[in-house]
């Protein structure tokens, strides 16, 4: 054993905190699962996707054209609150004024399981003065959780006001802090999205969750064909 | 795999869990929230344990699958270091060598801290992360070179 390694043994020596074991497991809790609430979202959709989702009220509401939609945006939602899903393939059909507009597709760039607040918001869209308008513009966004105004807090850590209410504000972004984004297949080296078809079919057992499509190219790992992950983690 | 059983795994395994977590995440609160969630979800698929896994190499591929996630959620820029009031670190060469650590790349870390907390060879490290004993070696050796770098530079 050379010198370095018997620094770095030393180094890494465990020193854990006095009965940290005790502690953990009494602790122990399932994982959030969210999917209990489906039943009280209700989803508008046109021909050309889903228009509006609202929470504890109102009832599913689809033009002929449009029911496909819906019935992939409830499976979607499903997948999503059940920590089985970090993104959505469904189409979205809004008209919104151009500011609206700017400020939801700046949070739907927002990675899941992070958080960015009002300001930061406001100064990437280039309106760095605007972090109020951003919160009302947030504060109006017809589908909640499809575009992800929930992943916006104020400055100051708080999570803020939220259109399904601040509960489940919390209750989202604890869900999405305990769900991993990039998950590795240790059998195919293939790393997918969470939530990917061929994700979901990966056996526990072969679970490889990584932090960025980069880090897993590096130990071997190629990107799904299918769900394309390459912004997400990076 | 019972309740029981479990429990005396934890308590066997709790200490190096941390270390690993510890040396990934650089702050103690942290490492302790990771060691709960790896249990957790170990805990949770208790039933689907196959006695064909090594213990060591079920329950840190959970640590390792949370600390890595863990991970890609903090900015690039978040320093490793101790972020709020600790212990001071026991001398100069330690604040070096966590600072030599923090150049080194997320996966060579991880596998560093694996192979020096709890001596894993090199087949139990691939079989940790799901990657061939060959990408093994040379992101061990690659987080060393970057390691004796930074000392030899401090």
């Amino acid at each position: 054993m050379n010198e370095l390694d018997t620094t770095l043994k030393d180094f890494f020596t465990p020193a854990a905190p006095p009965r940290l074991a005790r502690r953990v497991l009494g602790r122990l809790t399932a994982a959030p699962d969210l999917s209990s609430l489906i039943a009280r979202f209700a989803i508008e959709a046109t021909d050309r996707g889903v228009r509006r989702l609202a929470y504890g009220r109102g009832h599913d509401d689809a033009t002929r054209g449009g029911r496909r939609h819906l019935e992939r945006a409830r499976e979607e939602l499903v997948e999503y609150l059940g920590g089985r899903r970090t993104f959505f393939t469904v189409p979205i059909d809004l008209e919104l004024p151009a500011f609206q507009a700017k400020v939801l597709a700046a949070a739907d760039r927002v990675p899941f399981g992070e958080v960015t607040s009002y300001a930061e918001l406001a100064r990437r869209i280039g309106h760095p003065r605007a972090a109020r308008a951003v919160g009302n513009a947030l504060g109006a966004n017809p589908v909640p959780i499809f575009l992800p105004c929930h992943r916006i807090v104020r400055g100051d850590g708080t999570w803020g006001h939220y259109a399904f209410g601040a509960a489940l504000k919390t209750r989202l972004l604890a869900l999405e802090r305990a769900t991993p984004a990039l998950v590795g297949s240790a059998t195919t080296r293939v790393v997918c999205r969470h939530g990917c078809p061929h994700e979901q079919r990966i056996a526990e057992a072969n679970r490889i969750v990584f932090a960025s499509v980069a880090d897993a190219a590096g130990v071997g790992y190629r990107p799904c064909r299918h769900c394309r992950p390459v912004a997400e983690g990076c | 795999m019972d309740e029981r059983t479990f429990a005396r795994l934890a308590e066997e395994y709790a200490g190096r869990l941390y270390a690993v977590a510890y040396r990934m995440l650089g702050h103690r609160a942290d490492a302790e929230d990771a060691v709960q969630r790896a249990l957790t979800k170990c805990f949770a698929a208790r039933a689907t344990y196959s006695p064909r896994w090594a213990v060591s190499t079920w329950l840190y591929r959970a640590l390792a699958n949370v600390c890595i996630d863990e991970l890609r959620r903090r900015r690039p820029s978040a320093p490793l270091t101790e972020r709020h009031a600790g212990p001071p670190p026991r001398g100069s060469d330690r604040l070096e060598l966590t600072r030599a650590l923090e150049a080194v790349p997320r996966e060579a870390r991880l596998l560093l801290a694996l192979h020096y907390v709890d001596g894993l060879s090199y087949r139990e490290l691939a079989a940790v992360r799901g990657i061939s004993v060959n990408t093994v070696k040379s992101q061990l050796a690659r987080g060393k070179a970057i390691m004796k770098r930074a000392l030899d530079g401090a």
